[in-house]
């Protein structure tokens, strides 16, 4: 909050009250100068605004998090010495006041001015206390959203994404010419595999605006990307899934898997002639989720060709993500475990989807 | 041969499902609609047995059709596959007992199974090998389940189950071909299923009667369930007697 706020309000706030005590002390007959009244007040509402915005300046936002205890044991007796430092900071501006008394100490006149004031000094504490809290509420909800709206954000570029994967050049046009010389000497292959395209773009594009997904759903997505994937290499890489049966309902950002298989695929498997393999893991450590996906290929080459480039795109997206849904409590990592064998592992606090997904499951005749 | 009619807006969609039943040998197609009421006036002209039909098409939708054609009780309700491009129909689909429910664009195998089915559910209307009270006490039973699968919808009969597994809070059917995971107790699945025909023999699970070899006890002692495709499954102690008598009854 800028300093002139504080300063408004206090200028505002001194101002009524010296009109109200001037019209007070008229009706009584007795005459006191408006300025002096005006001075008074103003001193006593300015300081008041300078303590306010210290207040909110260094302790803010410490003011904003603390809790019962702290505000009982702490801020109480703060604000307490404050009303007091404040009166005697008045006092000394002026030695003259209270008007029509005989003139006494300057200790005996904090007291008698505490007698008067002290009330008024903690309410306005409290209540710049309370407002401070009510302002981190709020921002602290306007950060919440900004991030939901990141989220959101996030999430229809990884589904575009998905969708640009699945329809990327290099997958389509290879897919379509896979279709293409099928059609000529197995139709029914050719058959197939439009089918299995079209219900993998389907289920991309039907997940909707869900952030987070069942690891089961994940799975199946990622069993059908690699059916399709498995056609165009003639099944000579052998696939391994592997989910422990409790953590089918475990919660994944959707779509975190597909950028990760298609990067093994085209810069691990789709680099060597042979046999390869791609492994996916799931499994529980203490109370985390961990994935692995070991592909075979050609390893990590930091030097290599502008692919690379594109090769870190997807991973890079993938950690976003990860962060924006898990800050400070996930990992990522790639690396080699042997010279032909690349190994992405991500942990993430492992939390079950509580309502399942409507499910069509029935039963019938 | 099982008269059929076509029922989709599509040219392209009808030829294509034409060219594929011509590797049908049982079907013969009697007649091809593009609109509701064109399909209502054929299926009553031409009494088919079998009707694919689009759900979406101009005038009303699929099943305004077949309440209007079940409301004629002077024509016989076809079978019914549905073909669309949507998958939000399923279960109404699955509740009037269609036979099958095709996402289109669908393979000539994922056609044929459609056939099949149809077929034998024709056939077995034909030829009432049901007596009445069996007929009664298998209804309580699941005949078919509905599930969505990888992007797919499927009315799975459940004599295709080979045996099913528990994994937590999911199973996994496993068919002669693939294996389904559906997010359903097991405990529930063995209510669903006629015991004549399916057996739990383990707290994780149950097997279809039709694909066991034989139960053998293995070297360590365990007794596990042989299944015709040589997968073994491990059977618990206290589930052994019911398999016993199921093979002293066979």
């Amino acid at each position: 909050m800028h300093p002139a706020a504080f300063l408004g309000v206090g200028a505002l706030l001194a101002i009524l009250f010296a009109l109200q005590e001037w019209v007070e002390v008229h009706q009584m007959s007795r005459h006191v100068s408006f300025m002096l009244l005006l001075e008074a007040w103003g001193v006593q509402y300015l300081l008041w605004a300078l303590i306010c915005w210290m207040l909110w300046w260094l302790l803010g936002s410490k003011l904003q998090r603390v809790n019962l205890f702290w505000a009982i044991v702490g801020v109480l007796p703060f604000s307490i010495a404050t009303s007091v430092v404040e009166e005697m900071i008045w006092v000394m501006c002026f030695p003259n006041l209270p008007l029509h008394m005989a003139h006494m100490d300057f200790w005996p006149r904090v007291f008698f001015q505490l007698r008067a004031e002290m009330v008024d000094g903690l309410v306005i504490f409290w209540c710049a206390f309370f407002l401070f809290r009510a302002v981190g509420y709020y921002q602290r909800f306007r950060e919440k959203e900004a991030t939901a709206a990141q989220l959101q954000i996030e999430l229809v570029q990884a589904q575009l994404h998905a969708v640009r994967a699945n329809l990327n050049p290099h997958f389509l046009f290879n897919t379509l010419n896979s279709i293409s010389s099928l059609m000529r000497t197995d139709v029914s292959a050719a058959d197939l595999m439009l089918e299995q395209f079209s219900n993998l773009l389907r289920m991309s594009l039907e997940r909707g605006n869900v952030l987070l997904i069942p690891l089961r759903d994940e799975m199946e997505f990622v069993e059908m990307y690699m059916a399709m994937q498995d056609r165009r290499f003639a099944g000579r890489v052998s696939q391994d899934l592997r989910v422990q049966p409790e953590l089918h309902d475990a919660l994944v950002p959707a779509m975190i898997l597909q950028p990760i298989l298609e990067n093994a695929y085209s810069h691990g498997l789709s680099q060597i002639a042979g046999a390869g393999l791609l492994k996916i893991e799931a499994r529980k450590e203490d109370s985390r989720l961990r994935l692995d996906v070991l592909n075979s290929g050609v390893g990590i080459n930091p030097d290599r060709s502008p692919q690379f480039a594109g090769h870190r795109l997807g991973l890079t997206h993938v950690q976003d993500r990860l962060r924006l849904h898990f800050p400070g409590a996930h990992t990522f990592s790639i690396r080699e475990v042997s010279p032909d064998k690349v190994l992405v592992s991500i942990t993430l606090p492992l939390r079950l989807c509580e309502s399942p997904p409507e499910v069509l499951t029935r039963y019938g005749a | 041969m099982i008269h059929t009619v076509l029922a989709d807006d599509e040219l392209l969609a009808r030829q294509k499902l034409r060219q594929m039943l011509r590797q049908e040998p049982e079907i013969e197609i009697v007649g091809e609609s593009s609109t509701a009421l064109e399909t209502i006036e054929l299926v009553r002209l031409s009494r088919p047995e079998l009707l694919f039909l689009d759900v979406r098409m101009p005038g009303k939708d699929a099943f305004s059709v077949i309440e209007e054609l079940s409301s004629d009780s002077a024509v016989a309700m076809p079978a019914i596959v549905f073909t669309t491009a949507y998958d939000g129909y399923a279960l109404r689909a699955f509740e009037i007992h269609a036979v099958d429910y095709l996402l289109k664009p669908f393979s000539s195998g994922r056609l044929h199974t459609s056939v099949q089915r149809a077929v034998q559910q024709i056939h077995a209307k034909q030829v009432p090998a049901l007596s009445q009270s069996s007929e009664a006490t298998a209804a309580q039973y699941a005949k078919r389940i509905v599930f969505k699968s990888r992007g797919r919808i499927l009315f799975l009969p459940v004599g295709s189950i080979r045996w099913i597994g528990a994994e937590e809070n999911y199973v996994r059917i496993c068919t002669d071909s693939e294996s389904h995971l559906l997010r359903e107790p097991i405990g529930r699945m063995e209510e669903k299923l006629d015991p004549q025909m399916f057996l739990r023999v383990h707290r994780s699970s149950i097997v279809n009667l039709q694909y066991v070899k034989e139960v053998r006890t293995e070297t360590g002692g365990e007794s596990v369930v042989v299944l015709l495709s040589g997968q073994k499954l491990a059977m618990s102690r206290s589930y052994r007697t019911r398999i016993n008598e199921w093979l002293a009854r066979s």
